[in-house]
């Protein structure tokens, strides 16, 4: 039931995320939005590494041979959340200079370069 | 152990769904922020210290930080002012 | 595509793979039973074999370190990213008008706001400078130091104002640290090369467990991802706070 629950939550969070993105009407809007599918990344690789009465794989306090979780999901997941925290501060330069060249933040109403 | 996760894993599905619904930019900073502090408490739940550590400095410091500051650019008067001044 | 088409084609979209979806949901392995052999692995013979009580930054540092140094220069492209977009349309001097944004009142900063910067300000760089030192022996590392470090400087944006904090961040200093922790990563895994051994092989002496100096080449990649991070936010940071200033005379971009 915890299983199901959370890959339940992943597949949501990507679906809500997507809906956002689509339905975005402003470009801040849609890049808070991008953050979501990325956690539900994170969710899915810790979910995968989980084991039932372990502990986390820290060996300072216990012996190692003590059941812990798996650490190699961990090492990506988290590398991946301050990389992911950068390439969105560099979409959110893009839309600054959008903003700036345009005058607005709708993404409805910027069409491409007309002559 | 199974109830509390069952509690994150609807309170991180609730507040990721408020990041999508706050349509106005300032209302989603902080959804953002709420986003990051559940986050960071399911990470420690499923026994992952280190990325609670990461998701904490980086979801409710860093990236609701980047947000406001766009946010505030967006509002600065930008009309040259080399007319303005003597 | 109008905003409606966009949404109806979403919805077609969702309606195709929700099934597939739902059938993965249910025959996905069993939560938290399932067998994991490489974790169990690093588990079962980490510390014996380099030393360190910390697994994650085992596997950051040592098992998967190659990985690790291409997170590492994807943060150096991003920051460059950043600083070619904003940089470049504005220019070099910081600028010390403060932005007009019409409308907004202007708020004076309470005496308890500039206490408070100013007391945790120092006492958070010197915390994540605690937490990048621990990388080997208790949960920590370069990565997660290096946030706080950049973080805990924001209070000081925050309790004394723009100008004073602008003062702090040298931005030489910043961009130093950055390459500086991204080549010292690179050269510390092609210092082993010269032995005639693979990239990145851990050719210094491990230490004991549980002690600070554990791990070996470990140790010099931490501290350049941990020099890497923290000045890599710092110009984050820097360059989007100096787009709230005034636009220079002569009008900017």
């Amino acid at each position: 039931m915890t299983g199901m629950l959370c890959w339940a939550t992943v597949a949501w969070l990507l679906g809500i995320g997507l809906y956002g993105i689509v339905t975005s009407r402003n470009y801040v809007h849609l890049v808070g939005c991008l953050s979501v599918v990325q956690a539900s990344t994170y969710l899915l690789l810790l979910g995968i590494g989980y084991r039932w009465q372990a502990g986390p794989p820290i060996f300072y306090d216990h012996p190692p041979g003590t059941p812990a979780v798996d650490p190699v999901v961990q090492a990506l997941v988290l590398t991946d959340i301050v990389i992911g925290a950068t390439v969105t501060a560099l979409l959110l330069a893009l839309v600054l200079r959008l903003h700036k060249r345009t005058g607005s933040l709708d993404a409805g109403s910027i069409r491409p370069l007309s002559r | 152990m199974s109830l509390l996760l069952d509690l994150l894993f609807f309170m991180t599905a609730v507040t990721g769904t408020g990041i999508v619904l706050s349509r106005q930019p300032g209302r989603q900073v902080l959804a953002i922020a709420a986003n990051g502090l559940v986050l960071s408490l399911l990470f420690t739940a499923l026994q992952a210290p280190d990325v609670a550590f990461s998701e904490l400095a980086v979801g409710t410091a860093a990236v609701p930080t980047l947000f406001l500051v766009v946010l505030i650019s967006t509002r600065i008067d930008r009309t040259p002012r080399s007319e303005a001044k003597e | 595509m109008t905003p409606r088409a966009r949404l109806l084609v979403f919805i077609g979209a969702c309606a195709c793979v929700l099934p597939a979806a739902v059938d993965v949901v249910m025959h996905m392995p069993a939560f938290g039973v399932h067998p994991l052999p490489y974790g169990d692995a690093v588990n079962r013979l980490g510390t014996a074999e380099r030393h360190v009580t910390n697994m994650v930054s085992l596997v950051n540092f040592d098992v998967r370190g190659f990985d690790t140094l291409g997170e590492e220069f994807m943060l150096l492209c991003a920051v460059t990213g950043v600083t070619i977009l904003l940089r470049g349309a504005r220019g070099e001097q910081p600028t010390a008008e403060p932005g007009y944004a019409p409308g907004r009142p202007d708020v004076r900063r309470s005496a308890a706001v500039t206490a408070i910067g100013r007391v945790f300000a120092p006492l958070i760089v010197l915390f994540g400078f605690y937490v990048v030192l621990h990388a080997m022996t208790t949960p920590g590392g370069g990565f997660q130091g290096g946030v706080i470090m950049a973080s805990g400087c924001l209070l000081i944006w925050m309790g004394d104002g723009y100008r004073s904090w602008r003062q702090m961040m040298r931005t030489e200093i910043l961009d130093a640290a950055e390459g500086f922790g991204a080549s010292l990563y690179a050269a510390a895994g092609l210092a082993p090369m010269v032995l005639g051994l693979p990239f990145l092989t851990n050719i210094l002496p491990f230490g004991q467990p549980k002690d600070l100096l554990s791990g070996g080449l470990m140790l010099v990649l931490n501290a350049g991802v941990g020099f890497a991070v923290a000045g890599g936010f710092g110009v984050l940071f820097v360059e989007f706070l100096e787009e709230t200033r005034a636009v220079p005379l002569g009008g900017g971009e």
